[in-house]
């Protein structure tokens, strides 16, 4: 609120500069998954071009700025420039890569994936152990993926089985005070 | 429709040639980034200013150009884009090729525009 008021007090100019202000925060959100130096350079530059526009054209008034801001574009496209024209990895570039990886699923990783789902019926036990062997033999799935898949398939084939003993400890001990 | 897929089509060729107009403006002097925009903004080269950038950056990396810092009589220091002569070497190879390229292009079309003047189409 004070700082609306303020912004008034101060009329065109400050309104100009919350222009700018809000055009770079939009640039900087839109850069996230640039790497970290090419961010904080690609906003710099656009930051240098709005000052030189503006110094060039002799006024900071809300029209020239928005002027400005126009012929810019919008951030998002100035930053799907560069991702398209980036070559260097990125935070985004990796990602991509193993996601094209991961739609190439070989045998290994279907057979995997069978025995993760479907054998978990067919073979109690045994068919989810030896998906997860398969599941370590991918070479398509990162060590993460693998380390994800394993906790998931040990904690639900354990945890019934956690489950049971309880109750049979329980159930005993009922036993007994009967 | 057909003013949209010729915008398409002329997307696509501004993206192949608009590095090279870069270079060609770097070619007899040194520049900022503003003043580059300036100059390609004149034949509807640059649609979006700000995709200027990541271009120049692209450049950088290809070390087709180098930046330096440079004082400035008004407000903070510039970045200034020079071309190297990696840069001039590919300006030269792309400016025989598309005299290449154009004739032909232009051999072509000016035959449709024949033939099609004939057919009445």
């Amino acid at each position: 609120m004070a700082c609306s008021e303020a912004r008034h007090e101060k009329g065109m100019e400050m309104d100009a500069d919350g222009l700018v202000r809000d055009y770079l925060g939009r640039l900087e959100a839109a850069a996230w998954t640039l790497a970290g130096d090419r961010r904080s350079e690609l906003v710099g530059e656009v930051r240098e071009h709005i000052d030189v526009a503006l110094t060039d054209a002799g006024r900071r008034d809300e029209v020239t700025v928005r002027n400005v801001l126009d012929r810019l574009g919008p951030p998002e496209e100035i930053v799907a420039a560069e991702v398209e024209t980036d070559t260097t990895p990125s935070r985004a570039a990796p990602l991509l890569t193993r996601r094209e990886g991961r739609l190439g699923l070989g045998a290994v990783e279907i057979v995997a994936l069978l025995l993760l789902t479907v054998g978990a019926f067919v073979l109690p036990l045994i068919g989810p152990l030896l998906g997860l062997v398969f599941v370590w033999l991918s070479t398509v799935w990162s060590t993460r993926d693998k380390i994800i898949a394993t906790v998931i398939v040990v904690v639900l084939l354990f945890l019934p089985v956690l489950l049971l003993f309880d109750v049979s400890v329980g159930s005993g001990s009922v036993h007994e005070v009967f | 429709m057909v003013a949209s897929e010729t915008r398409d089509s002329l997307t696509e060729l501004r993206r192949g040639v608009l590095e090279f107009c870069v270079l060609a403006i770097l070619r007899s002097e040194e520049s900022y980034g503003f003043d580059i925009v300036r100059a390609l903004s004149t034949g509807e080269l640059l649609t979006s200013e700000g995709t200027i950038y990541p271009l120049l950056s692209r450049l950088r990396r290809q070390q087709w150009v180098t930046t330096t810092w440079q004082e400035s009589d008004a407000g903070p220091p510039r970045r200034y884009y020079r071309i190297t002569d990696r840069g001039r070497r590919a300006l030269d190879a792309f400016a025989a090729d598309w005299t290449r390229f154009r004739s032909a292009v232009d051999g072509l079309l000016g035959g449709e525009a024949r033939e099609g003047d004939g057919d009445g189409r």
